[in-house]
């Protein structure tokens, strides 16, 4: 269903464009901060305190008065399993609003092409991998995460029906699990990768020998760093309208047990690991099929490891600044 | 819920919420209050808020929805998922903040699957790709049923979803571009009668069959789970239907029937017929202990009366 049938040109480079960048100072949105001021865009950039996206009103004033021309939409309620589990309600309904305010929004004041990040998790819980755009809602999605799922998905279906009905060029990209600097590693918050790492780096430093990392080892993850992420996203707000929807992963995935010896290759960390199986395993696997964007021309830049080594080089530095933003 | 407890009904102008107001008034509840969208335009978040914290109701209804046939829907989908995003996230919200006992959220049929196995039970959201036409809608009413569940999880909430399958009656939409299966048929039959036209051309062979709940019946399910269920009784949702289904030509005999209407009927088998059947499982409200009461011919006479008499 996502096939666009005619090609309108891309936006083309991103030098003195009004660009408004939602959720800047989370992870996927400082990355995309970083690259756009590289390339000389003229970003829009709202605090939570001097923007709250939940405000339908302060929203409509806001991109009134700032007229982006091109709008990366990154900011979202998010967080781990925990915090999906425990807080279902005020996921959703934060990120519905979100996205209908600013999606609308945009609309309204002419915005020229937005982008918006979704998530693999929408994905049903059991596909043929590796995963399709074409496989969202064909079936039942993971249970623990549900909840921020059907928040991208209504996401995902409003830039499709803002297309079909008033030829908005709004088209929705989906990542893997990101990493990379500016991540959260939050001992409850924290996404897959920021958890081993913190573990790991915390088991070094005690001259622990063992880190027990939850399930059984063998589900399979998709890790992206955020610069990647971010450059993905670039091309796709740059490139024609071919489809309403793209991976944008990197097209493999290691095991968890891969990962954390990768993870624990990288930080130093000389014990063993062990598996708690006592502990759920999570989704088995969420390889995404990246060929849509490949066709665009995008690659990623880096491949786990380097990608780890830099992701660790923040970590560090995290530890030393004083204000950590609630990351840690 | 006692007769004099504030009950608010939300889209009490509509199909649903016209029926629903009938109902209640009909059972003795007093106190029910009523906005026009132009009064309260629930797409706003503000005033929905500033509504709720006066007002503070103790039972809601939620009717108000933007609703169309298959072309309103495929035409104006970014309006259909806008509208009905805002309303629902709007009001459950503003119902949740404002202490609202019990909710009642009224979903529709099209959230289940394209190709859902047939009848249609509960278990089959989300398992498979959604018609495209009316799509945008849908994802809209999952979402609601979605918000209702989750607010009773993190805040322990009562609010409740429903599912009714086609409905039909009094204030239906006769408009022939939005309206709905049965409405159209009895406009044109009418029409047909009125200007003594030998034949009426339907799209399709009519041999696809579908189910049919009078507005009244679902009026009174939806205020008989209001009255006696909380949501632990009723899961993440609950069919509303008569759990019976009619092909199209013998909905088409009878509508013919019913208005008079002395041609023949031409079916034009270029056309599209859509999907070969619609039903609902109804074993979960029958459960419930409710069952409709209305058939679909003395339905079909009440509403032809109707339509006259509005015309």
């Amino acid at each position: 269903m996502s096939a666009i049938t005619s090609a309108e040109s891309g936006i083309g480079t991103f030098a003195g464009r009004r660009t408004w960048i939602t959720g800047h100072r989370g992870m996927l949105g400082s990355a995309l901060v970083r690259s756009l001021t590289k390339e000389g865009a003229d970003l829009l950039l709202a605090t939570h305190q001097e923007l709250d996206l939940v405000n339908q009103s302060a929203v409509y004033d806001w991109v009134e008065k700032n007229r982006p021309e091109l709008v990366f939409h990154v900011g979202a309620k998010v967080g781990g399993i925990h915090a999906n589990a425990t807080f279902p309600a005020d996921f959703l309904y934060g990120n519905l609003l979100i996205q209908t305010n600013v999606i609308d929004a945009a609309h309204h004041f002419g915005v020229k092409k937005l982008v918006f990040v979704a998530t693999n998790c929408m994905y049903p819980a059991i596909a043929t991998q590796p995963i399709s755009e074409d496989s969202l809602m064909t079936g039942a999605v993971e249970d623990n995460i549900r909840s921020y799922a059907i928040g991208k998905i209504a996401g995902i279906e409003m830039c499709r029906a803002y297309r079909k009905q008033y030829g908005c060029n709004f088209v929705s990209v989906i990542p893997p699990n990101l990493y990379g600097p500016g991540d959260n590693y939050h001992p409850q918050y924290g996404h897959v990768v920021a958890g081993i790492l913190r573990r790991s780096h915390e088991a070094k430093l005690a001259g622990k020998r063992e880190l027990v990392v939850w399930g059984d080892g063998t589900p399979r993850r998709e890790i992206l760093h955020v610069d990647d992420a971010a450059d993905a996203m670039k091309c796709v707000m740059a490139a024609p309208m071919t489809h309403d929807m793209f991976n944008v992963g990197c097209g493999h995935d290691l095991s968890i047990a891969e990962l954390a010896n990768l993870i624990a290759e990288v930080v130093g960390f000389e014990g063993s690991i062990v598996y708690d199986k006592s502990k759920p395993n999570g989704t088995m696997g969420k390889l995404l099929d990246n060929s849509r964007i490949r066709a665009l021309g995008w690659r990623p830049k880096f491949d786990e490891k380097t990608g780890l080594q830099n992701a660790y080089a923040d970590f560090l530095e995290l530890l030393e600044t004083p204000i950590r933003n609630g990351r840690f | 819920m006692d007769k004099n407890a504030k009950i608010y009904v939300a889209g009490h102008r509509g199909l649903v919420g016209t029926a629903l107001a009938r109902k209640l008034q009909k059972e003795g509840y007093t106190n029910l209050l009523f906005r026009t969208s132009r009064e309260l335009d629930l797409r706003r978040q503000a005033e929905t808020e500033a509504f709720f914290d006066q007002e503070r109701p103790d039972y809601v209804f939620l009717a108000a929805a933007k609703v169309g046939g298959i072309l309103a829907n495929d035409t104006y989908k970014a309006e259909f998922i806008y509208d009905n995003l805002s309303i629902a996230t709007n009001v459950i919200q503003a119902a949740y903040r404002s202490g609202v006992k019990k909710l009642l959220n009224l979903g529709s049929a099209c959230i289940y699957p394209k190709f859902a196995p047939q009848p249609m039970h509960e278990g089959l959201l989300l398992t498979g790709p959604l018609e495209p036409t009316n799509e945008a809608y849908a994802v809209a009413k999952i979402a609601a049923i979605k918000l209702c569940r989750y607010y009773n999880e993190q805040y322990g909430t009562n609010f409740i979803s429903v599912m009714p399958t086609n409905l039909y009656g009094p204030e239906d939409n006769f408009d022939l571009e939005n309206s709905h299966v049965l409405p159209a048929l009895i406009r044109k039959f009418h029409e047909a009668k009125i200007s003594g036209q030998k034949s009426v051309v339907l799209w399709g062979t009519g041999e696809p069959s579908r189910e049919f709940l009078h507005v009244d019946d679902l009026a009174d399910a939806c205020v008989y789970l209001m009255q006696k269920y909380d949501h632990k009784d009723l899961g993440e949702f609950v069919n509303i239907g008569v759990g019976k289904d009619i092909k199209i030509k013998d909905v088409a005999e009878l509508i013919k029937r019913v208005i008079g209407f002395d041609g023949t009927i031409h079916w034009d088998t270029s056309k599209p017929d859509g999907m070969p059947r619609r039903l609902m499982d109804t074993s979960k409200i029958h459960a419930l202990g409710w069952k409709h009461r209305i058939e679909l011919e003395e339905g079909l006479k009440s509403e032809y009366q109707w339509y006259v008499r509005s015309a």
